[in-house]
């Protein structure tokens, strides 16, 4: 799986890991078991200070995304098995981006349209 | 004449070394040429060239006019002032060094804004996750790196068990050795987590490039290494054996051609895996992104990297400081300010005169750093010598025309010399007891020796042995 880190982008640098982890789980690029690099080794590679790395390492471990064992690291957890998809925090912020499209002017349609879009891109 | 043949060679090392350092920035790297970014395409086109045949012209010509400039110095004229003209010459020769990189690099700048070879301005690091897991898998051994470390406290074991060579080779200065191959051994867990890029989608073709780059830079790390170890236990064999300081050169040459040429050999592996794995996706300009704005006045200054010491531009030439980090800020003047505190005594010791007056039961000699009083009582007896014998400086000056400071001297011991080169005798006062068990001075001409001479016997008077 390829990382890309903007190092100029606004979004802060653990976010950007975290969130082409959870792409890259969801897209089938990273599997169940699959072990993510070590903290250190990462932070080396992209040239962060270990702490970055560690900031969303914990982020998906608190998300339930990843398992961090002594022995094997951090690995991808298998998500299927844990049925907790729709939750209130899923919701809220789902909830959130919808609202911001419409405040933007875009109709129920168009976002039904573009949704549909960013489902199939997922799913692929 | 043996120590201004020296001091000429020395220069001339530091002259080669600045010209081959100079021009290792012309050869393209991470996609910059002179600290400019280009593209392969650009860099091949005809004005790149053209400017780049330039700057090494340039170069040549620093390192020949130093070098010729240098030769001044075997004019009778210039003996007197010979460190200062040395010291003002190699200062010389690395600020029109430095000057040539920024004349070209603003050529570079100018050339790149009249063809409008713009590239993005966002930096984006691409990091293979299965390449990083897989770091330090195909690297040299680290054995061999700490093996280097415990064979570079052989020099010190030799000294415990020979109180002679101890007299000339302090303990704690042969720890220099390990202290640099423990700077050898961060160099190679550096060169061994280095960024690999990954720029093809294909992750086996990251994984080959990463593990062919990671065998060159641990192989070049663990070759400097070795070198160090060698120049160590030349540099030390020349202190304990050899009289003649010219084989104290020699190692020195050995060290900074070999680390030179594992440097070049290094970039040159490295660029050729990289056009070997990545070739079309070099040639494609769309991941090329400016990281200009990352250097200031040659030094590293980037406020959204958040770490402290960052690999150099060249790849092998060690790591420089990002002075845009707080941390980094402390750390870079904190350096200036010990060198400026080294440098600055240095300059005054060496400019001034021994100034020796007699005062009453004591006799007083100003010399920058190393003053000393010395009661009467204290002096055993003076005598005149023709030659120095060898010595050794453990904590003084020593240049070409003039020595002072704490001295190992064979036959003497410890000693404190305040002594001209030029000044034909030298005056050993022996004191009682050994630490130090001589002061030797004299004057700046044989007729000054003389005339001190006389004047600290008219001093002693009687009850002093004079010889």
């Amino acid at each position: 799986m390829l990382l890309r880190i903007d190092m100029t982008s606004d979004i802060p640098i653990y976010q950007q890991i975290r969130n082409q982890i959870v792409f890259a789980a969801a897209k089938g690029n990273l599997k169940p078991g699959d072990a993510l690099p070590t903290v250190r080794q990462l932070a080396q590679d992209i040239g962060v200070n270990p702490m970055t790395v560690n900031k969303a390492y914990a982020l998906l471990k608190d998300e339930g995304i990843i398992i961090i064992d002594r022995r094997h690291g951090a690995q991808i957890r298998d998500c299927g098995k844990t049925g907790m998809v729709f939750n209130q925090d899923f919701d809220r912020r789902l909830e959130l981006l919808l609202s911001e499209a419409r405040m933007k002017g875009a109709s129920k349609q168009e976002i039904t349209t573009h949704l549909s879009g960013l489902i199939d891109l997922v799913y692929e | 004449m043996f120590m201004l043949l020296t001091l000429l060679i020395l220069s001339w090392l530091i002259f080669g070394t600045m010209a081959a350092f100079t021009l290792f920035y012309k050869n393209q790297q991470n996609q910059q040429i002179l600290g400019v970014t280009l593209s392969a395409t650009h860099a091949q086109s005809l004005e790149v060239q053209d400017i780049i045949s330039g700057y090494k012209r340039m170069c040549y010509l620093i390192f020949l006019l130093s070098a010729g400039l240098s030769l001044l110095l075997l004019l009778p004229a210039a003996a007197s002032f010979t460190e200062f003209f040395l010291l003002i010459l190699v200062l010389v020769n690395i600020f029109f060094n430095w000057l040539a990189v920024h004349r070209y690099q603003r050529r570079l700048r100018t050339l790149k804004k009249e063809k409008g070879w713009i590239y993005q301005r966002s930096r984006i690091v691409t990091v293979d996750m299965n390449v990083v897991k897989e770091k330090g898998k195909a690297g040299v051994s680290a054995v061999w790196s700490w093996l280097f470390l415990l064979l570079s406290f052989i020099p010190t074991f030799y000294l415990l068990f020979s109180p002679t060579a101890r007299a000339f080779y302090p303990v704690v200065f042969s720890m220099i050795g390990p202290f640099c191959q423990l700077n050898m051994i961060f160099l190679y867990y550096q060169m061994r987590n280095s960024h690999t890029p990954a720029l093809s989608e294909n992750t086996e073709i990251n994984k080959v490039c990463a593990r062919t780059q990671e065998r060159i830079r641990t192989q070049a790390a663990t070759l400097s290494g070795l070198t160090m170890l060698v120049f160590w236990f030349l540099f030390s064999f020349s202190v304990f054996y050899a009289g003649d300081g010219i084989l104290i050169i020699l190692p020195v040459f050995v060290l900074i051609t070999a680390l030179l040429l594992i440097a070049y050999w290094q970039q040159k592996k490295i660029r050729a895996a990289e056009n070997h794995f990545f070739g079309p996706e070099l040639q494609n300009e769309s991941h090329l992104s400016e990281q200009e704005g990352a250097y200031k006045w040659g030094c590293y200054y980037n406020p959204s990297d958040p770490r402290i010491f960052v690999p150099k531009r060249i790849a092998g030439m060690g790591f420089t400081i990002n002075l845009a980090h707080p941390v980094g800020k402390a750390v870079g003047f904190g350096i200036l300010a010990l060198v400026l505190a080294a440098l600055i005594p240095v300059f005054y010791g060496g400019a001034k005169d021994y100034v020796i007056t007699e005062n009453g039961s004591q006799i007083t000699i100003d010399a920058a750093m190393y003053d000393l009083s010395l009661a009467k009582d204290r002096i055993v007896s003076v005598s005149t010598l023709e030659s120095l014998p060898r010595s050794l400086r453990t904590n003084g000056y020593g240049g070409e025309s003039k020595s002072f400071g704490h001295f190992t001297v064979e036959g003497y011991g410890k000693c404190m010399l305040y002594v001209y080169s030029q000044g034909g005798a030298y005056i050993v006062l022996k004191l009682d007891g050994d630490n130090p068990g001589y002061v030797i001075v004299n004057g700046k001409t044989p007729a000054e020796t003389e005339n001190l001479y006389r004047s600290i016997k008219a001093w002693l008077g009687e009850g002093v042995s004079i010889y």
